[in-house]
């Protein structure tokens, strides 16, 4: 569809809201255009002219009721059509957690964003978990469950590449899941107003390959990093 | 074309430093009109740290040597402020600015500190940032005299590996282990008592 055109897909579920937004983009624009094709041709056709005075319509009689009744049936049978769209993908994005493959912290605070995904034991809230700050390293065809928090006032974590936005309340774990797909670095924003610094509260989320994340675990697992710490600035 | 070559320099002239000034205004939020400072803020008084001290901590806000620690919850707030300055001479300018201010240092907010300890304690301190605390650039070291709570909050960092331990970060490497010669909050409260003494 035209939006990917625009803004890769990069999530299982990012194809649904897309096509949700062209179902709703094409039978919106599709009654604009009648609308305001026979807005334009009544102006037209009743335009003024010498010596014909201007009628007042009340608007009460059958055939003139019709120019919006009609109308209206037509757009609610629409809405049943957006209705059910909207209801089945908010149940599968939002309501429906399918079992994650690992789940990781997303915390937002003015004005960044940290995580922490869980190390080698596949366990959070272990000694071996990987915090980092602004980036957030992710595998490919894994599928994560995060768990959302604010540090002090309301953020949203926004990746419009996985088609995500979770508002992120204080005081309240919020859990949500994304399946990554292609590997690559896109953008994670803040999409609610948190302060001076909300508009460049930005990061960067790393969707690597398997292999690629394997070497990055193994590389910034606490216990294996501070070793190569020392051992550099041993080497100074 | 004028305004740009006058910011060239790093020793920025305070008196047209109109560029620095217009830049501090997103300071203000935080640090305040004269670089006060606020603890509700998280934002400490800065006016004190000189130009040189003030423009090498965004330049390391900027590029990642400090506000990237999982709990370091003020630097994560600066960070992007820094991020914020689009040029070397923004930075030389806006710290110009800020240590142009009037040195007015905040209201004690921390008591119970012995000075004759303090004293003894900070003989360790002396040999970079002064006998008086006042800082020495030729070592990197800053001026002490800042907000007491920003002070306790950097050598509890230190401690915690939180400041001093990013690999940018050269010199904060250098008061991780000194802050470690500070055996606990009450040697911290005694330092401060001490530099209260010397306060010009």
């Amino acid at each position: 569809m035209i939006i990917q055109d625009w803004l890769a897909q990069v999530s299982t579920y990012a194809g649904s809201i897309d096509d949700l937004f062209a179902l709703i983009g094409v039978l919106v624009g599709f009654w604009f255009i009648v609308s305001e094709g026979v807005f334009f041709w009544l102006l037209y056709r009743f335009r003024a002219k010498d010596g014909v005075k201007a009628e007042y319509i009340t608007g009460e009689e059958k055939h003139q009721k019709r120019w919006v009744s009609w109308p209206h049936y037509l757009v609610l049978i629409c809405d049943i059509f957006i209705i059910y769209g909207a209801v089945t993908v908010w149940y599968d994005i939002k309501q429906d957690l399918p079992s994650p493959d690992a789940t990781i912290r997303v915390i937002g605070q003015q004005w960044a964003w940290s995580f922490v995904q869980p190390g080698a034991d596949g366990e959070l809230g272990t000694a071996d978990d990987i915090a980092t700050v602004d980036e957030l390293y992710v595998e490919s065809g894994k599928l994560y469950h995060y768990q959302l928090e604010a540090r002090d006032v309301m953020h949203d974590f926004s990746v419009p590449v996985f088609r995500l936005k979770q508002d992120a309340i204080p005081g309240r774990v919020i859990t949500g899941w994304f399946e990554p797909t292609t590997p690559g670095s896109y953008d994670i924003q803040c999409a609610e107003i948190c302060g001076i610094g909300h508009g460049v509260m930005a990061g960067t989320v790393i969707v690597q390959t398997p292999e690629e994340h394997k070497a990055w675990m193994m590389a910034n697992t606490p216990q294996v990093r501070d070793s190569i710490s020392i051992a550099a600035n041993t080497a100074r | 074309m004028a305004l740009a070559s006058s910011l060239g320099s790093s020793s920025v002239a305070a008196d047209d430093n109109a560029r620095g000034e217009q830049l501090y205004e997103l300071c203000v939020q935080c640090h305040g009109e004269n670089g006060e400072g606020d603890s509700m803020a998280l934002a400490p008084a800065i006016s004190g740290f000189g130009q040189w001290y003030i423009a090498t901590q965004l330049r390391k806000f900027r590029d990642g040597g400090r506000g990237r620690h999982f709990d370091d919850i003020a630097g994560m707030r600066m960070r992007p402020m820094a991020l914020s300055l689009r040029s070397e001479e923004d930075v030389d300018a806006v710290s110009a600015y800020a240590a142009s201010l009037p040195d007015v240092l905040p209201e004690p907010t921390l008591e119970g500190g012995d000075p004759a300890k303090g004293q003894a304690g900070y003989a360790a301190c002396s040999g970079c940032h002064g006998a008086d605390g006042y800082g020495n650039e030729m070592v990197g070291a800053p001026s002490l005299h800042t907000s007491d709570w920003y002070f306790v909050k950097q050598m509890h960092n230190y401690k915690a590996g939180v400041r001093g331990t990013n690999p940018k970060d050269a010199v904060g490497a250098v008061m991780v282990g000194m802050a470690t010669i500070v055996p606990n909050d009450q040697a911290l409260m005694d330092l401060l008592a001490y530099l209260r003494t010397q306060q010009k």
